[in-house]
């Protein structure tokens, strides 16, 4: 089907017209919040805002949206308490900074936060002390610090069928198909921005390790699976999880994960799915549609892995992942429990023993064929 | 094997501490040097205190060739404008071991005068020269002496002696021993420094052997009530210390010799040689109460024997059972035994029975002890199940055992006589405080006299914070009878409590400028060793600490937290200033307005009212 020009005017107007009611929205929401502060001052007052909790006590699980979500404990900051001016106002210059980066579409990284703030003369101890008043920043807006244009160290990558096009300025309306380049593309700000355009992928397959990323490329996984590759780096960072729920919301993409086979590698297909506690202030970072695959514990006896004994820190890590509500029942559970029963562990590299290609001809058919039944 | 002949040979006390004196702290050259400082200063305040003289002491020690290397020969000298010694007894005080005039019940620094003779006795090893003596007690002529001991024999040899016309009493010794200054410098310094703070009424200056001068002038003019010599407390008595006691208080039934009927002639009064019994008897009826108690127990004797002076001459007093009221003797004219039987109505029958059995029980601690009066008494045998009247001469080694028990355990005696301490008094204290540290806070307390094992002990203590008291604290202060205690401070039962104590709950933090003074007076204090650097955790002075520190800390707490409103008034005054302006300018671009909010005068409003908690609060430290 061949596309107009017209139409296609049309569309890159509807898709950046889509990236500015997202900016709109932002700004709008720290305006309402900077707003508030204004009045308070303006009428003579301590500017005080309240803040939802982020103490272990007011984490819960919700079962309906399969994640962890912040209970309804708020906290007050006010700028009467000594003891919280200085984080007050930290805060606010936080608002004052997303405000800017967000009107000039301008991304930035954690650390510069840290460092940018030196300019406007709020002190942050270290990064530790930047980084969280990101999180309040997350938490009051309910929003996280990737719709603010505030970025991560990226280690994650992409590959495959993918079209997309840039938001970002400088390359509105650039288009590009994600599988020109083998060593794949890093998934940052502006490809987590961008517009997914269109695919002829099937599935999303989600990968723990760089390495193993590389070898699917080379064997050509994307093709004799139509599949997207996505490199996770280890836990997924927040902007690619961002990404695999607009892959799964946006273009219907199934998303499957294959992990090391240890207890750590089914808690990043676990984040994956259902998110982490750390980020329990958020909402819209999960595909709880996502697959786990394997590496299982059961892979371990059923294919022969080596394996390399568990630490003592990863069977404490069992233990404690046994009282988390989400590892009850299926698969989780099961896993799991024969993890602790094996006390072993196996990598995913562990299939080269029967060949470097062996786990993309044998394991993975079987494993994309099985996950149809999950 | 071949026996062992091991020669048994008695040793002086001299010779005993040369070869042991590193329990007397002569163990190198520069802790030797430190304490014969310390002896000698120790003794000249200690002989100030005891005539109520203000003491002015100097110490000097000058190297015998400066050019040398350390350790080397020192001449220490320490003059004082004490009451001096009797040139009669310079030579036994200063050239035997063990003799002293401090073995009483009080308090006093050094408890037998046996730690300046260890020094001159240390000097003497080490460079072989007499210990030079210059006292004079009347004001008037002063008696030179240069003296060594004589190890073995511990006895004194006089080198020289001289005298010369004065104006004033003192004593100043002189000694030459091997020492180390460059090493014990720091810690002579420190204990001359911190002598003063606990004798504010001395003045103490010292010449250094680098000619450095260090003058510590009193600041108090008053010298603290001198302590008294006193009986010992019933709490805490040994069954030894009974033993002993009762063995004092029994009366020897006399032997009857011809000197004692000379003497009972003599008290009685009695002329003519030859005196009929009844003569006798009513003379002594009429004389009875000027009558010493020997001569009362012959008479009492004579009562029942029914004879005169010449027939007391041929006989010998075998037994006096008083159980079965017989008096048996010996008649060396008939040589037989033979006995009289006592009436137990009759006066001389109770005299006897006070010298054989001993005194009352009731009378034994209203006379022995402190601090018991014969109600007490009455109900303290109730509670230890002896009858009141029981005889101290009659108790059993059982007996003897529950007595101690019970003296130990009965509650009701009041607290000890602290009339044998000489506790420096809070008030001096504090001024000594305040002058040696300038500090923004100082509380100090005395505590109420207490005992362990029947000797009474009193704390004093103060607490300093803040003015010119370097951090790192807090820095403690130790004292004993108004001895610093410089070395060993780890083991202490100070200390001890010091780092038991959770400082933050007092609103201490970091490592605060703050220091604790504690001063322990006792009729003896509990040393760990004889060096007497540190006291010993005795459970009862550890409590006394504990409640002394924490009434000072919560006065210390409250400081802290005045002066932490203060601080922090003034602390959100300037953050308000700080921040609040920053907030104005985040939030006006931020909520896209043009002008800043009106918020200038709200923040002048609470900075002005912040300041003014900090002055009231400031105003309350300066007012307490």
């Amino acid at each position: 089907m061949k596309i107009t020009k017209k139409e296609q005017e049309k569309k890159i107007k509807s898709r950046s017209k889509k990236a500015d009611d997202k900016q709109k929205l932002i700004l709008e929401i720290l305006k309402t919040h900077g707003a508030k502060i204004y009045d308070d001052l303006d009428n003579g007052q301590f500017p005080k805002f309240s803040i939802p909790s982020r103490s272990v006590g007011n984490i819960v699980y919700d079962k309906q949206l399969r994640q962890y979500i912040l209970g309804n404990n708020a906290a007050l900051r006010s700028s009467r308490n000594s003891a919280q001016l200085r984080s007050f106002t930290q805060l606010m210059w936080l608002a004052f900074f997303a405000n800017r980066l967000t009107t000039e579409r301008k991304s930035s990284t954690l650390r510069d936060v840290y460092y940018s703030s030196q300019a406007f003369a709020v002190e942050f101890e270290d990064q530790s002390e930047s980084d969280n008043i990101i999180v309040d920043l997350e938490a009051v807006t309910s929003r996280a610090r990737e719709d603010f244009h505030i970025f991560p160290e990226e280690r994650s990558s992409i590959f495959g069928d993918l079209n997309i096009e840039y938001t970002i300025p400088g390359y509105e309306g650039k288009t590009m198909n994600l599988a020109n380049h083998p060593d794949g593309y890093s998934i940052g700000p502006s490809l987590t921005t961008a517009e997914l355009v269109s695919t002829s992928a099937e599935i999303v397959i989600a990968i723990e390790k760089g390495g193993l990323f590389t070898r699917f490329v080379e064997e050509q996984v994307d093709k004799k699976f139509k599949s997207i590759i996505l490199n996770t780096g280890g836990q997924a960072p927040r902007s690619t999880r961002t990404l695999l729920k607009r892959l799964h919301d946006e273009m219907k993409l199934p998303v499957i994960c294959l992990t090391d086979g240890d207890v750590y590698g089914e808690h990043i297909a676990m984040v994956i799915k259902s998110g982490s506690a750390n980020a329990a202030h958020l909402r819209e970072l999960t595909v709880p549609d996502a697959k786990w695959v394997g590496v299982w514990a059961t892979d371990i006896e059923k294919y022969k892995l080596p394996t390399i004994p568990m630490t003592e820190s990863d069977i404490k890590r069992c233990y404690d992942l046994q009282k988390d509500p989400r590892y009850q029942d299926g698969i989780w559970k099961k896993e799991l429990d024969v993890f602790l029963k094996l006390k072993r562990k196996a990598e995913l590299e562990a299939f080269s023993k029967y060949g470097l290609t062996n786990i993309t001809d044998k394991y993975l058919p079987q494993k994309l064929e099985l996950a149809k039944s999950l | 094997m071949s026996s062992i002949k091991e020669k048994f040979n008695q040793i002086s006390p001299s010779e005993f501490f040369y070869s042991n004196r590193d329990l007397a702290g002569f163990s190198n050259p520069t802790r030797s040097l430190y304490t014969a400082v310390r002896e000698f200063v120790e003794n000249a305040l200690d002989a100030c205190d005891q005539k109520g003289i203000l003491p002015d002491v100097h110490l000097t020690i000058k190297a015998v060739d400066p050019d040398k290397p350390d350790p080397k020969p020192y001449i220490l000298t320490v003059k004082d404008n004490g009451p001096g010694i009797d040139a009669e007894h310079i030579p036994l005080a200063f050239g035997t071991v063990l003799y002293g005039s401090k073995f009483g019940l009080k308090q006093a620094r050094g408890m037998f005068g046996l730690g300046a003779t260890m020094a001159i006795l240390y000097g003497q090893i080490t460079t072989n020269k007499p210990v030079l003596v210059k006292s004079s007690s009347d004001g008037k002529i002063q008696n030179q002496f240069e003296i060594l001991l004589d190890i073995q024999k511990n006895k004194p040899v006089i080198v020289k002696h001289t005298t010369k016309e004065i104006s004033k009493t003192g004593l100043t010794v002189s000694i030459c021993l091997e020492g180390d200054y460059s090493k014990a410098g720091n810690k002579i310094r420190d204990y001359v420094y911190e002598t003063s703070l606990i004798t504010p009424y001395a003045s103490i200056t010292f010449d250094d052997p680098k000619n450095q001068k260090f003058s510590h002038p009193r600041f108090v003019k008053e010298i603290p009530a001198p302590p008294t010599i006193i009986r010992p407390h019933p709490h805490g008595i040994d069954v030894e210390r009974i033993r002993r006691m009762i063995v004092e208080s029994q009366f020897e039934i006399p032997t009857i010799d011809d000197a004692m009927i000379e003497k009972v002639r003599k008290d009685l009064g009695l002329s003519v040689k030859k005196l009929s019994f009844t003569s006798i008897m009513d003379k002594a009826k009429k004389k009875w109460k000027t009558l010493p108690r020997q001569v009362r127990v012959v008479i009492a004797l004579m009562s029942f024997l029914k004879m005169d002076f010449e027939k007391l001459n041929k006989i010998k007093i075998e037994d006096i059972d008083m159980p079965n009221k017989k008096l048996f003797y010996w008649d060396f004219g008939d040589s037989q035994s033979k006995s009289v039987d006592m009436d137990p109505e009759s006066e001389y029958y109770k005299q006897l029975t006070n010298t054989v059995q001993g005194e009352p029980l009731t009378t034994f601690l209203t006379k022995r002890f402190q601090r018991i009066g014969p109600t007490t008494a009455v109900k303290f045998a109730e509670f230890a199940k002896f009858k009141p009247e029981k005889r101290m001469g009659t108790l059993t080694n059982q007996e003897l055992v529950n007595l101690s028990d019970a003296l130990q355990k009965f509650e009701d005696f009041m607290a000890p006589d602290s009339s044998c301490l000489a506790p420096l008094g809070a008030e001096p204290l504090e001024k000594g405080i305040k002058k040696f540290f300038n500090p923004d806070f100082v509380a100090v307390v005395q505590r109420p006299a207490s005992a362990y094992s029947g000797f009474p002990f009193i704390i004093e203590m103060g607490i300093a914070y803040g003015g010119d008291i370097k951090s790192g604290g807090p820095h403690v202060y130790r004292y004993a009878n108004r001895i610093p205690l410089l070395y060993d401070e780890g083991s202490d039962v100070v200390l001890k409590v010091v780092n038991d104590t959770d400082w933050g709950r007092y609103k201490v933090k970091g490592e605060p400028p703050f220091i604790i003074v504690s001063h322990i007076c006792s009729t003896r204090i509990p040393y760990k060793t004889a060096g007497k650097e540190n006291v010993a955790d005795r459970q009862e002075i550890e409590r006394e600490l504990r409640l002394a520190l924490q009434f000072l800390s919560r006065k210390l707490s409250s400081f802290m937290s005045k002066r932490g409103q203060a601080e922090m008034a003034k602390k959100r005054a300037n953050l308000y200033a700080k921040y609040i302006p920053m907030i104005a300018e985040f939030c006006t671009e931020l909520s896209g307005k043009k002008k800043e909010p009106n918020y200038k005068k709200m923040l002048q409003t609470e900075i002005e009212s912040e300041n003014k908690k900090a002055i009231k609060e400031e105003n309350e430290i300066e007012n307490n």
